[in-house]
């Protein structure tokens, strides 16, 4: 009887783990559409059908082990009415824990004891081999990954029901996009390069000048005097001055002159305060200054920027 | 019993290994350690070219797989294979030549990768001339085993055999198929693939080179080792079986699971999914034959020094080959890819699985060789407790600087800000976890130094045996009995069972890698993708050279963090002038995909002179000879023919107008640095003007933003 126990065990786990399975790579992200071929459909399709008619007869088989056990039970209750004792000795073989009879199942070790049993008889340099069976959990384990795969390549390939890689990426942004959109929604007004104001309050400009120190200075300068990119302490700039040019300026760069747009990296507020700063700084004539590029600003007006394509040094007004 | 016939072991050979392994076990692991220190004091390459961390990265993993490990399984299995086959090994000159040139091997790999000679495919760095000495090298090794196989005195081969001969065909065909290259010169060649299928191929053998030559040998050893230690039978002869031919079969599809989320079409990313979750239970039928085997021994296991290496080493099996499907799973390894999380993982299985099986062995058989006792029982312990020490402080931080970098990678703030903008932010608050693993490190070494005294004492405490001398009887022709197991045939037959391995071990690389080849589809072309330039082309053989894809990726996910971070996603279409692909697979510093453009030529002049003049903070060396050193253009025509050989379409004869076009691309480049005031004499004749025009063409082809400096 000992014997027949595995593959009830292997019933018994294989239902429930495979639920569990269904639904965790539900959350996997897994990939399919896009580039698939003809030959691949096929041969999937084979290959698939072969391992489900696997799983089937392997199903049959566990619900026929199944069935004799229950036909057994049954026969000891009946020889127990007509009196047979033996099967009745048998049949209450108590004494066992539910865990260790479990475990035993589980396992199907052949104890110690009783090695002799199942040891070979030849060896290899002094190495003997035990002739135990699969451990039913391991075995149950191996089926439960191949039905994982069965399903997880029917799901997203062969069904095509998964979101591949890119539908999910397309997924991700639109409901980041909602969810930006409806956080901003319940903000105050935002700032823009039409709306914007020079603040002058001293701890907004702190504030401007410690995000200046942190993202400016590599190309600007630490006082703003220039070195890869131009110089702010002077009245001459490539891409229009003012409070309006120089926000727009840092919110949407000007790569082709290397200037990276930072609107992904700050906040329209935060580009307020450190536009704000940058202005401060001119007339402060710090040291090692950068000549001066493109053209002289006067004032604040509300003609759109000079033409970002406009002077470049080579062409610039020489000042010193 | 018959006669019995007189003979002996060669253990000479096994100490020469031996040696070679624990010596190149401590330069490997100390090379570690300098690199590790390196992420913590990014001058301590010492402001030479040599020891940066691009270069003696590739350095350290090359000493520990192929010089560490790499004779440990031969010095393993000379040992082993001699005695399970009753009988001297074939030849004592394949196994010195096997030797000898295994060791001409590592010595050139230590010579030519601190000097930047590089094929940059991870584990198979080596350039062509090495390439072929290692084949060489391989088939000799191979001949030697198969020559003692047939000269056996055992009918059957023993199931660490069976591991031997897997190993020896699924690593030649790999070797081989990884390192097709068009020779330039002596020390340059182009991979004859391209893209995503180069990458395809070298993550098919950079997994395999973790299943078969870090696994399937060492499980081989374990099978000897382990029962001999324990003095008990192997658990189950059917969990041999069935696990062995499993883990062959399924191994060899896992690769793809390193190209999750990358431009790899999403079948074949699938397929490295599946098979690694399969390969869940056939690894975890070897440790459970491992431990199983030890029941009855446990009492044992706590005052054997042997055992307890051993047990660690099988445990620490079970848990990476466990981590390691869970790895595969995509939502996961959206999370650990590109992160310290795999560095620690790996580590779980060379410092544990490899490291402290390889410990275990020496403490086992070095007493023997040399008919002794092991010199203290008392250091070996100490060495097992600071060793294991070593493995927790190395791996728990870099688990939890794996997941605090990725956390911060994609934490974006209610406004759709990308939280942390800056990715500098996210490598210095990795520091201290850093300086943990670098302590973790240097208490692992620690141990491995004790082993050495250990050893060495021992060693001189007894005397070597260099021929032990055995009498075993001669094979019978084997009459079958009722009743055999139906695996021994195949036991008996060394070649067919050399066949099987190696055509189940073909069916998944072929099945994978033949339709990235021969279909289309699998790789849309992008029209407005154009070869590299010359000067391009020679600024990419100094990325590679400096082994910048060590710390920079250049694979864009298709995910928000990423693509609001560096821009669009990065498409199959992008790389197919790309020989070798330079994906990476660890992101120190940002991803470089889309780096064209971004910033003026001059930012990245002043940067590579020193990036923290313009990225405060920066764990990234200065690169001060790019400026001194001229660009050296002897190799640009050869190189133009090698690549229109591959397939890239350079026009006929473009060759020899090749260096024309170069000069003049680096005078543009030259005098867009002069209008930002660097002005240093022959500027456009140097190394930096290539390394500009590369990284200022990343990525542009189908971005349709003007670059900067044209």
């Amino acid at each position: 009887m000992d014997m027949k126990k595995p593959f009830l065990n292997k019933a018994c786990l294989i239902l429930p783990m495979l639920a569990v399975s269904a639904t965790a790579f539900a959350q996997d992200a897994g990939a399919g559409g896009g580039a698939q071929t003809f030959f691949y459909d096929k041969f999937f399709g084979t290959f698939m059908l072969a391992l489900a008619a696997v799983v089937i007869l392997a199903a049959i088989g566990t619900l026929y082990r199944l069935l004799n056990a229950m036909i057994k039970v049954k026969q000891i209750e009946i020889y127990q009415e007509k009196g047979l004792e033996a099967y009745l000795e048998e049949a209450k073989k108590p004494g066992e824990s539910l865990w260790s009879r479990l475990y035993k199942r589980w396992t199907n070790v052949v104890p110690i004891e009783k090695e002799q049993d199942v040891l070979f008889d030849h060896e290899y340099d002094g190495i003997r081999e035990l002739d135990n069976s699969l451990p039913p959990w391991w075995v149950a384990m191996f089926y439960i990954t191949i039905a994982f795969a069965a399903v997880y390549m029917s799901y997203y390939h062969f069904f095509g029901m998964g979101a591949g890689s890119k539908e999910q990426y397309e997924q991700e942004m639109d409901q980041a996009e909602k969810a930006v959109a409806e956080f901003r929604s319940l903000q105050a007004d935002q700032i823009n390069e039409d709306n914007v104001t020079a603040l002058t309050d001293e701890a907004d400009l702190s504030v401007g000048q410690a995000i200046f120190q942190v993202n400016c200075v590599a190309c600007h300068g630490a006082n703003g005097e220039g070195g890869v990119g131009p110089n702010m302490t002077d009245q001459y700039w490539i891409n229009g001055g003012g409070i309006k040019n120089v926000f727009k300026t840092i919110t949407y760069g000007v790569p082709e002159k290397g200037m990276i747009s930072w609107k992904t990296q700050l906040r329209s507020s935060e580009i307020q305060k450190v536009a704000s700063y940058i202005l401060t700084l001119q007339g402060t004539n710090p040291p090692n200054p950068k000549e001066p590029q493109g053209e002289l600003y006067q004032g604040e007006t509300d003609q759109p920027a000079p033409d970002s394509t406009a002077v470049d040094s080579g062409g610039g007004v020489g000042m010193n | 019993m018959a006669n019995l016939e007189q003979f002996s072991y060669d253990n000479t050979i096994v100490k020469k290994f031996a040696i070679a392994s624990v010596v190149f076990g401590l330069v490997g692991m100390l090379v570690g350690l300098w690199a590790a220190l390196e992420l913590i004091f990014p001058t301590l390459n010492l402001s030479i070219p040599y020891t940066t961390f691009g270069r003696i990265r590739p350095l350290h993993t090359n000493a520990v797989i192929f010089a560490f490990v790499g004779n440990g399984i031969f010095m393993g299995v000379y040992y082993s294979l001699q005695r399970l086959l009753k009988t001297r090994m074939a030849s004592d000159l394949l196994s010195n030549f096997h030797f000898w040139g295994w060791q001409l091997i590592i010595l050139a790999a230590a010579i030519t990768l601190p000097l930047g000679i590089t094929s940059s495919h991870e584990y198979a760095e080596l350039e062509w001339p090495i390439d072929i000495a290692i084949a060489l090298v391989w088939v000799a090794f191979g001949l030697n085993m198969f020559l003692t196989i047939f000269k056996r005195r055992e009918n059957h081969l023993y199931v660490a055999i069976w591991f031997y001969i897997a190993t020896w065909v699924t690593v030649t065909v790999l070797h081989i198929f990884n390192n097709l290259e068009l020779p330039v010169s002596l020390f340059k060649s182009y991979p004859v693939f391209a893209g995503v299928q180069d990458a395809l191929v070298q993550w098919w053998y950079g997994h395999n080179a973790v299943a078969f030559f870090l696994t399937t040998p060492y499980l081989g050893l374990m099978y000897y080792f382990l029962p001999k230690a324990a003095n008990r039978p192997v658990y189950s002869y059917r969990l041999s079986i069935i696990h062995f031919w499993a883990l062959i079969f399924i191994y060899i599809w896992a690769g793809p699971h390193h190209l999750l989320y990358t431009s790899l079409p999403d079948w074949a990313q699938s397929l490295g999914t599946v098979f690694s979750i399969m390969l869940i239970a056939p690894s975890w039928g070897g440790m459970l034959n491992g431990l199983l085997t030890l029941r009855g021994a446990w009492d044992r296991v706590r005052q054997d020094p042997v055992l307890k290496f051993l047990v660690v080493a099988v445990t620490a099996y079970g848990m990476s080959t466990f981590e390691g499907p869970m790895l595969s799973i995509k939502s996961v390894n959206a999370i650990s890819h590109f992160t310290d999380w795999t560095i620690g993982h790996v580590h779980i299985g060379a410092l544990g699985w490899n490291g402290f099986m390889t410990f275990g062995i020496l403490y086992w058989l070095i007493p023997r060789i040399y008919k002794t006792e092991l010199f203290s029982q008392k250091m070996a312990n100490t060495h097992f407790w600071i060793g294991t020490l070593g493995i927790l402080f190395y791996a728990i931080p870099l688990y939890w600087a794996g997941w605090t970098q990725s956390l911060m990678w994609k934490q974006f703030t209610p406004d759709g800000f990308l939280q942390y903008g800056n990715f500098l932010e996210t490598v210095t608050q990795l520091i201290p976890m850093y300086a943990m693993r670098a302590l973790g490190g240097t208490l692992y070494l620690t141990g491995a130094c004790i082993m050495v005294y250990n050893l060495l004492k021992t060693a001189g405490q007894g005397t070597f045996v260099a021929n032990e001398a055995v009498e075993a009887p001669a094979r019978e022709v084997y009459v079958k009995h009722k009743g055999d197991h139906w695996h021994k045939w195949i036991e008996r037959r060394p070649i067919q069972m050399l066949i099987a391995a190696l055509v189940l071990i073909l069916i998944g690389g072929i099945i994978e890698i033949f339709p990235m080849m021969l279909i289309d589809d699998n790789v849309p072309k992008i029209a407005t993708v154009k070869p590299y330039t010359p000067l391009e082309l020679e600024g990419r053989d100094i990325y590679i050279r400096e082994g910048c894809v060590g710390c920079h990726s250049q694979m864009i996910r298709p995910f928000r963090s990423e693509t609001e971070r560096y821009g669009e996603y990065s498409k199959s279409g992008e790389y197919i002038y790309d020989r070798p692909f330079l994906w990476g697979s660890k992101r120190t510093g940002p991803d470089l995909h889309r780096e064209g453009g971004k910033y003026p030529d001059s930012w990245h002049y002043n940067h590579m002179y020193d990036p923290r003049s313009m990225s405060p903070g920066s764990l990234m060396p200065p690169y001060p000879w790019l400026i001194e050193n001229d660009l050296n253009t002897a190799l640009v025509p050869g190189k133009i023919r090698a690549l229109r050989t591959l397939g890239t379409p350079y026009e006929e004869g473009y060759d020899t107008i090749a260096i024309e076009d170069l000069q003049k691309q680096a005078m543009k480049i030259a005098e867009s640095l002069r209008k930002d005031g660097i002005d240093d004499e022959g500027l456009e004749n140097k190394e930096i003007i290539a390394v500009i025009a590369y990284l200022q063409r990343l990525g542009t082809d189908i971005k349709p933003k003007a670059q900067a400096g044209k």
